[in-house]
């Protein structure tokens, strides 16, 4: 009994005393800072830092290895908690969710074969790439749902797998999984500012509604009699719902597949007509989510469609926007030159109330050049960006001859101005040094003329070669002061305050590199009709840089005499990219954009919102590749099968309705379709992908 | 040819897994991934072969000479737990890299029976230090080698139709079974 307890005893007495010395012996030092940093972390060692596990990311990050914001799942909190321990300051990270665009399952899309193998995505993609005719179809077996460690997303009944945005992370697991590459990762900005791409499933409508409207999930939504969800879809890539309701040309329905059954297509604008209509009769404003605030400061120039387009998105991606228009009521064309009986006053003023209840702030009656400038937006308001909407030659109309006289970019005026000024003897003072920007015949004479106004050099550039200049523009070199300079762009505009500064050129070297040149410059006069859609920055002066503390670095240009404090955003349209012709062309920031039809001014309004968000959040403005676009034959659908052909609903006409009269003249215009008419309609959508399409049952 | 013998027994006739259905927590629990089941196989040749050692030293340097025998069972567990903390320890600090792929390993064993049961048939069968160490590695071996093939089938099933009743656990253990009788198969060789 003694000897059993003695043994007992000493047995774990020497264990004990064994593992103590051993655990001050082999005490391994861990940095406290790790512990913290792993303890603020979720634990969940799902990988998706590109990390082995939570550990090895904890110290990635107390190395300055990996940022404070590494941890993809974590969300904010775990940010600020880490970015404490590191002493760092953090700026909020938006949430991301994963989703595809498939949206039939293998029971309804096309097969080439049928599947019986491993459950698994990767073992059915080896097999002549998936079961599914459509290259970018979901093969459905789930490899994504595997993946997923935070049970986010499942296979739906209909074979197609379901995101639950309340768990999804963004943890890039399942897009990392899925051999056929379909899901993406968005927040919500991306989502705001997208265009299709050639990877996405769209159908031939949304690839020909320039905006971009996903327009088969808006019917579907009009079908199950859920207008409010449809006006949200519609406002995604949309915001004047009620005005393309009534004077889109609707390309859209060139699209539409019903053509193809010999069939009319579905009447896809009287239906967002419809949805816009509920809203109005509603008397509300029903908008969609926006950003939290992004502490970022954006005025828009020009209160037409593309500046009301492009205000109310700046505004939705959470910048506080100010939308300033020269005339005393915001519209423009809208307002000022589409007829009442197509779009009524009332009906114009709900749309911009609903913009204007997003968030912005709009000033009439403000001339960009008399009122306020570029400079006071930037040096004095503190914008981030400034973006001029200004519109086309059309829409200089509406300010009489003001817009002549007064300019919205100090310095920068139409060659037809200059050269209508010169006619009324009221030309501009062109100063010393003058770059006029294109090679059309009238360049030549305003060259001249500028000399004439003592002027010392001026420079032609031209965008295209040497040898495709027009004769004129060759002889212009020929004259004292002048020269003239072909395959060279302008990519950058500097200005201090109220005054033009100088620009930057690049000209297309022999050996393929181009040559960068800075340049003082009083005036530049433009050969285009029209002055594009610019992007103005402040420019990191060493004050600014210093007042902002961090790492910047404050831009320097010893090549100007004064200092520039703003300058227009860098393109990625530069020589280097093919048939880009820099800040004066492109539907990013500074490219003439053909507005022929509102949703086209939408579309560069949306396109310069893509830009000027990458500017104020600090990235570089890039193009997207592989956009989708109207003429694509992503696959040859050219005959459909199984589709009835059906009757389409059209607008009422109210003179055909009885004791109607006095409606007729009080709206002056269609009546729109009914409720049950409108579900008709919407019941004739064959909900088509990029291949798939509903056929008759 | 004793030892080899001896060896081959251990590791294929007398499979500790499936023929003597010893550490059958680990076998589940660590075979679903082939990564997992590699790192466990090797943390458990390491720990069963040093814990076998030990507890035979023990056996015969302090349980016969004073006849404590019947102490036996609680004596080998508290010297195999001590041990894999005190493994843990050392590993830690002198063997990082070892500690970091086996570590997360190193507490499942503590409670393991394969370890145990090791222990105890080293002792029961009476062998001499080479015999002990060579089953002891041998025995080991034998589980590493069950449970990656395991983790190589279970790996397979993720893709697999299988009934909704059967998923998991269930389709596991009915595999394991399959797996212990074709194992049976190796009888005839001793």
């Amino acid at each position: 009994m003694v000897a059993v307890l003695l043994f007992l005893g000493g047995l774990g007495a020497v264990s004990a005393l064994l593992l103590g010395i051993a655990a001050r012996v082999f005490y391994v030092k861990e940095d406290p800072l790790v512990v913290e940093i792993e303890n603020a972390l979720p634990g969940a060692n799902c990988g998706g830092c590109g990390y082995a596990g939570c550990h090895a990311c904890a110290e990635a990050i107390a190395r300055g290895e990996a940022a404070a914001n590494a941890c993809v799942v974590g969300g904010f909190e775990t940010t600020v908690q880490v970015a404490a321990s590191m002493g760092v300051k953090v700026e909020a990270r938006e949430p991301q969710i994963a989703a595809t665009s498939c949206t039939y399952g293998t029971g309804e899309a096309d097969l080439v074969y049928l599947y019986n193998g491993a459950r698994d995505c990767q073992a059915a993609v080896a097999l002549f790439g998936g079961g599914k005719l459509c290259p970018l179809g979901c093969i459905g077996l789930g490899s994504c749902v595997k993946a997923c460690k935070f049970d986010a997303l499942q296979i739906g009944p209909d074979r197609l797998p379901r995101f639950n945005p309340k768990k999804c992370v963004a943890c890039g697991a399942c897009v990392k999984a899925c051999p056929k590459q379909i899901i993406q990762l968005t927040s919500s900005s991306d989502r705001l500012v997208r265009e299709y791409t050639t990877a996405e499933c769209t159908a031939p409508c949304m690839r020909g509604c320039p905006t971009g409207i996903d327009i088969p999930r808006y019917i579907a939504a009009i079908r199950d009699g859920r207008p409010q969800e449809a006006l949200r879809i519609i406002k995604e890539t949309c915001p004047l719902p009620l005005v393309c309701g009534r004077i889109c040309p609707a390309p859209c329905e060139l699209q539409c597949r019903r053509n193809l059954a010999g069939d009319e297509p579905v009447g896809i604008n009287p239906l967002k007509r419809y949805v816009a209509d509920y809203e109005m009769r509603t008397g509300r404003h029903i908008n969609p989510y926006a950003n939290a605030p992004s502490g970022r400061r954006v005025a828009v120039v020009g209160g037409g469609a593309e500046g009301l387009t492009a205000a109310y998105y700046l505004a939705r991606l959470g910048h506080a926007t100010t939308l300033l228009e020269a005339r005393d009521k915001l519209g423009g064309i809208l307002r000022h030159v589409i007829a009442p009986g197509r779009l009524p006053e009332g009906v114009l003023e709900h749309e911009i109330e609903s913009i204007l209840a997003m968030g912005v702030e709009a000033r009439t009656g403000q001339l960009l050049g008399r009122d306020a400038t570029i400079g006071s937006l930037i040096e004095r308001e503190g914008c981030d960006a400034v973006l001029l909407a200004t519109g086309g030659y059309d829409s200089r109309k509406l300010l009489l001859s003001e817009s002549e006289r007064v300019t919205p970019v100090p310095g920068l005026h139409l060659v037809v101005d200059f050269l209508g000024g010169v006619r009324a003897g009221r030309a501009p003072a062109v100063g010393r040094r003058v770059v006029i920007v294109g090679g059309e015949s009238r360049s030549r004479e305003a060259a001249e003329l500028c000399r004439r106004a003592g002027a010392r050099e001026v420079l032609i550039v031209v965008p295209g070669p040497a040898e495709r200049m027009s004769p004129p523009l060759g002889d212009a070199a020929a004259l004292e002061g002048v020269e003239v300079r072909a395959a060279t762009i302008v990519t950058a505009l500097f200005g201090a305050g109220d005054r033009l500064v100088g620009l930057r050129l690049e000209t297309a070297g022999a050996d393929g590199c181009p040559a960068v040149e800075l340049r003082e410059v009083d005036t530049i006069l433009l050969a285009s009709g029209r002055i594009p859609e610019l992007v103005f920055r402040p420019v990191l002066t060493p004050e600014r840089a210093a007042a902002a503390g961090g790492g910047a670095e404050a831009e320097v240009y010893p090549d100007f005499a004064v200092a520039p404090t703003w300058a227009t955003a860098e393109v990625y349209r530069t020589l280097a990219s093919l048939g880009a012709f820099g800040v004066f062309s492109s539907p990013e920031p500074g490219r003439t954009s053909d507005a022929g039809a509102v949703v086209r001014a939408i579309l560069s309004g949306r396109r310069m919102v893509r830009g000027v968000h990458a500017q104020v959040m600090g990235r570089a403005i890039e193009s997207i590749p592989d956009l989708a676009v109207e003429a694509d034959e992503v696959l040859d659908v050219r005959e459909v099968f199984g589709v009835s052909v059906e009757q389409r609903h059209e607008p009422g006409d109210p003179l055909r309705e009885p004791g109607t009269e006095a409606d007729w003249a009080a709206t002056a215009e269609l009546s729109g379709l009914g409720d049950e008419e409108a579900r008709a309609e919407a019941r004739r959508c064959l909900q088509c992908g990029l291949i798939c399409y509903q056929k008759a049952m | 040819m004793d030892l080899i013998l001896l060896a081959i027994n251990a590791i294929l006739v007398k499979n500790i897994l499936l023929m003597q259905y010893l550490g059958n927590c680990p076998f589940l629990g660590t075979s679903k991934r082939m990564e997992t089941a590699l790192g466990m196989g090797m943390a458990v040749i390491f720990t069963l072969t040093l814990a076998t050692t030990i507890t035979w030293v023990v056996h015969r340097a302090v349980l016969v000479p004073f006849k404590l025998q019947y102490m036996q069972t609680i004596a080998f567990i508290l010297v195999i737990a001590a041990l894999v903390q005190f493994v843990e320890i050392f590993m830690k600090k002198t063997l990082p890299a070892l500690y970091l792929s086996l570590g997360i390993f190193l507490p499942l064993i503590t409670t393991n029976c394969a370890v145990f049961g090791a222990a105890l048939l080293s002792v029961k069968n009476d062998y001499d230090f080479v015999h002990m160490v060579v089953f002891a590695m041998a025995s080991a071996t034998g589980f590493a080698l069950a449970l990656v093939l395991f983790a190589g089938l279970r790996e397979r099933f993720r893709v697999a139709h299988i009934p909704g009743a059967l998923q998991d656990t269930a389709i596991g253990l009915i595999t394991a079974g399959l797996m212990s009788l074709a194992f049976l198969g190796f009888k005839g060789m001793t």
